[in-house]
């Protein structure tokens, strides 16, 4: 057993879910408990679905546990009738399996013909397969079953692997894609499994070049069409202005087009120069800690570091079986990787490192809004927050726009607050003086609590310390705080009264 | 994801477990340190349905775990195989009735989760009836457990909370209280008319129901006449739907995932000649809906986006367990759920905003982003 207050990935059969449902024209049936079905709540919530999801369940009772006949069959044929699909995926949860119903034969003893569809058990692992794995072996399974020999696109052509229902931004990822490629003159033959039907999958050997937008999702296709048709594959992440270009540049050497057309394709890409710009300048004082799926980690981490010369103080994934993947690919920005599927390390991680902006995904947002840093999600696990109704790539030119965008509206205009705070109505013109003053950082409830959890036996301040912080500007008074409480500690001291504060300063400078 | 504090673990079942092992080998090192990093004054040890098909012992380790960490474990079990999320309150209420002192004294025990407005309008009405100060499960601390016997009057307040009133019966020969749960001004009447029977007095709340009806005629008016289906999987279809139709509402339809007969019986004794399906299939209810069509049609969370891709009006059914809806004073509260929904409907119907262009629903093909559904 394992203790686990929260965590990032969802069990296999939601995995198997996501990637089966996406497909147009397959239906998913998940056979399990009631209970396990949250699949269907998210597909519709989220997403946003006006229609009944392509997720249908089959109820586990305590009947069937007492041996009562399995009413899988007859979700079959309804699903059959009503959503008319070309294709059935069968999965069940970790529950359904360890039940070991006899799920083939029930399949089997169906009348032939009594249903339209195509039966397909997906094989991934209810118990040892997490949501990243299931979902990629379904993908690339149903890739294989599909596919057939069909000659090459006349012009260069490309498949988008990765992008699904309940994906983090992928529609915008998708059509950011799609602009850049369009001005390359590179033709898209399938997004999958995001809308492709079972006739897209037949004709997937089209494509010249692969392109795989999650690497942990769409490796095992990757793979696979590479051995079945000899299709290569892109290397490099589409994250970043300069990363989208290298992507670029090297599916143009693959589709032996001119790199030249990256020009037509990169015209409103602005994160270069905004990085240029003197607003951007401080952006190189700025820290970040990074965390997320391997690639939304590795992607966003290089573009912050290389293009935005931003301080990268870690980088980690919770996909823990691709830590060494992501490990290498930040090599060269951090040797500080955490690779680990527990929140609060991460939270630790934050607070012992107390970035300036933490991106990662909605539980980083939860552990850096207590710690009072502020953080841009830009990983799943997710939030009906990331599934906007308008365009938010996080990939290609627009997507790098889009991370620029993010750092400016998520970073702390220190200068701006410090300003108001100093000349602003509350104040009337004094300087800001002894008075206690309402909390502009969030939860400074929260931010205490947190951080006596992570060590025990903080310093008391006594009241003139006390005063003396508020006249420290407050954008840099956590850091402050921390940094002469770390004096205090080194040194033993109880107690930090006015002295402590101006001796602990000479020291820390904060 | 509210995550300020949390309370609540998952002991996640490796393959090693699956093998027959006892679970208390795995549970000893995670409870001490849930122990150790939360000093809970209870844990409830929940056992899911995968233990249930092992047949693992889970409820068999709360009593070493009590005894060697000194915090109280209720054992209960919570599987998904329950009709309802709300049943999970259920198991939970029962494993504290569990440990609840065994009494023979006349006492009122008010079973079922209220905020705590609606837990003061109780205890006023108990004492202006003269009833003996009533005793709530859950109360404030987890350790707070009234004292339950056969003279005890033990009043659910949700339709939910069957097999705890069954186990009281059962095991502590507990009479099962019957009125209308306390939902609306109707039902609210009934409840502690009820309530002050079982301890042998008569009040009459006629006056009380007809002033409470007055002062939230703002929100029935906007009820009365208009038609409303459940297709929801709360549990509360009933009592809401009828003090509905006390409103005045038209309630032609109600699927509900589980009727207890007896439990239900004052209930569905109300609802005589409305249609209620158990445990509906979700496309005839659909079929039933389109011939029927209601102007409101309350629906979980799965359908309820698809239902107003069809062109209905709904209700969120989740958020009928988040409002005070029970006595008195939440009458309001109860029917506003219900108005707020149509009165939006109304305001954005009346702009005839989509008269040119309608809205479009979310459909699959908005996801067929490929080379193919763009040619």
């Amino acid at each position: 057993m394992k203790l686990a207050i929260w965590s990032y990935q969802a069990p296999g059969h939601v995995g198997v879910s996501k990637a089966a449902a996406s497909f147009s024209g397959i239906h998913c049936v998940l056979r399990a408990p009631k209970g396990d079905g949250y699949g269907t709540i998210m597909l519709a919530m989220f997403e946003r679905l006006g229609v009944v999801p392509p997720l249908s369940i089959s109820a586990l009772s305590e009947a069937t546990l007492a041996g009562a006949a399995a009413d899988l069959p007859i979700l079959l044929r309804d699903v059959d009738a009503r959503h008319n699909p070309e294709m059935i995926v069968v999965t069940r949860s970790a529950t359904a399996s360890v039940l070991q119903e006899p799920l083939d034969g029930e399949i089997a003893m169906m009348a032939p013909g009594s249903i339209k569809a195509e039966i397909f058990q997906a094989s991934a692992h209810p118990v040892r397969d997490d949501e990243t794995s299931a979902f990629a072996l379904t993908t690339k399974e149903l890739v294989a079953h599909f596919a057939q020999d069909v000659p090459r696109s006349d012009g260069p052509s490309v498949n988008i692997i990765g992008p699904s229902l309940l994906g983090f931004h992928d529609r915008s990822n998708v059509e950011s894609l799609r602009r850049a490629l369009d001005a390359l003159g590179v033709e898209v033959n399938v997004v999958l499994p995001l809308g492709a039907s079972p006739d897209d999958l037949r004709r997937i050997g089209r494509a010249w070049v692969n392109i795989g937008t999650a690497r942990e999702l769409a490796q095992p296709t990757l793979e696979f069409l590479e051995g079945r048709f000899g299709t290569p594959w892109v290397r490099e992440l589409p994250y970043g202005e300069a990363g989208t270009t290298r992507f670029l540049r090297e599916l143009c050497a693959l589709c032996e087009i001119p790199a030249d057309r990256i020009k037509a394709a990169s015209k409103d890409a602005n994160l270069l120069w905004y990085a240029r710009t003197v607003d951007a300048h401080a952006l190189s004082a700025k820290r970040v800690g990074v965390f997320g799926t391997p690639t939304t980690a590795a992607g966003i981490a290089r573009t912050l570091r290389e293009e935005l010369d931003m301080r990268v103080e870690f980088v980690g994934t919770y996909v823990t079986a691709w830590g060494p993947w992501l490990r290498e690919r930040v090599a060269d920005i951090t040797d500080d990787v955490l690779i680990t599927d527990d929140y609060r390390e991460v939270a630790r991680a934050i607070d012992r490192t107390r970035p300036d902006i933490m991106f990662g995904s909605q539980m980083e947002r939860h552990s850096a809004s207590a710690l009072g840093v502020p953080c841009a999600v830009v990983s799943p696990p997710a939030h009906i927050l990331n599934f906007p109704l308008g365009y938010a790539p996080f990939i290609g030119y627009d997507g790098a726009n889009h991370i620029g965008d993010l750092v400016n509206t998520t970073q702390v205009l220190g200068l701006e607050h410090h300003l108001i705070e100093t000349f602003g109505p509350r104040n009337q013109g004094r300087f800001a003086d002894a008075a206690p003053e309402q909390s502009e950082v969030p939860s400074p409830a929260g931010t205490a609590a947190a951080s006596a959890a992570v060590d025990d036996g903080a310093p008391q301040w006594d009241a003139a310390a006390e005063r003396l912080m508020q006249r420290v500007p407050f954008f840099v008074r956590k850091k402050a705080r921390n940094n002469i409480e770390k004096y205090a500690r080194e040194r033993n001291i109880a107690v930090i009264d006015e002295a402590v504060v101006v001796r602990a300063r000479e020291h820390v400078g904060g | 994801m509210i995550f300020a504090k949390p309370r609540f673990a998952t002991a996640v079942l490796g393959e090693d477990d699956l093998s027959g092992a006892d679970p208390l080998t795995g549970l000893l090192p995670l409870v001490e340190t849930i122990v150790a990093e939360h000093a809970p004054s209870a844990i409830f040890l929940a056992s899911t349905c995968t233990p249930e098909i092992l047949k693992m012992n889970v409820s068999g380790c709360a009593a070493p775990l009590e005894a060697r960490y000194g915090v109280r474990v209720y054992p209960c079990r919570l599987d998904g195989f329950d009709s309802a999320y709300t049943i999970g309150e259920d198991h939970v209420l029962q494993s504290m009735l569990e440990r609840s002192p065994q009494t023979d004294e006349k006492n009122l025990v008010v079973l079922g989760c209220l905020s705590a407005l609606e837990e003061s309008e109780i205890r006023v009405e108990c004492a202006a009836m003269g009833l003996p100060v009533p005793r709530f499960l859950p109360a404030e601390s987890a350790l707070d457990l009234p004292p339950v016997g056969p003279n005890t009057v033990l009043a659910p307040v949700h339709p939910f909370l069957f097999q705890s009133c069954a186990w009281a019966q059962r095991e502590r020969e507990t009479p099962m209280f019957r009125s209308l749960f306390p939902y609306g001004p109707d039902g609210s009447r009934n409840f502690y008319e009820t309530l002050a029977a079982a301890f042998g007095k008569t009040v009459s709340y006629e006056a009380r129901e007809r002033e409470t009806w007055a002062a939230v005629e703002r929100e029935v008016a906007d009820l009365r006449g208009r038609s409303i289906a459940f297709a929801s999987d709360a549990l509360v279809e009933l009592p809401l739907a009828r003090t509905l139709r006390a409103a005045g509402a038209r309630v032609d339809f109600i699927s509900t995932p589980q009727i207890y007969k007896k439990f239900h019986a004052a209930e569905t004794a109300a609802l005589t000649g409305v249609e209620i399906v158990e445990r509906a299939d979700r496309f005839q209810t659909f079929a039933r809906l389109s011939e029927l069509k209601p102007d409101l049609v309350v629906a979980n969370l799965n359908i309820a986006n698809a239902l107003e891709g069809m062109g209905f009006t709904v209700k969120w059914s989740t958020e009928l367990t988040f409002q005070p809806v029970h006595g008195f004073s939440s009458a309001g509260s109860l029917f506003g759920l219900f108005t707020s929904t149509l009165r939006r409907h109304d305001a954005l119907a009346k702009r005839r905003l989509e008269d040119a262009v309608p809205a479009k629903p979310i459909d699959l093909d908005f996801f067929r982003v490929g080379a193919k559904a763009r040619a």
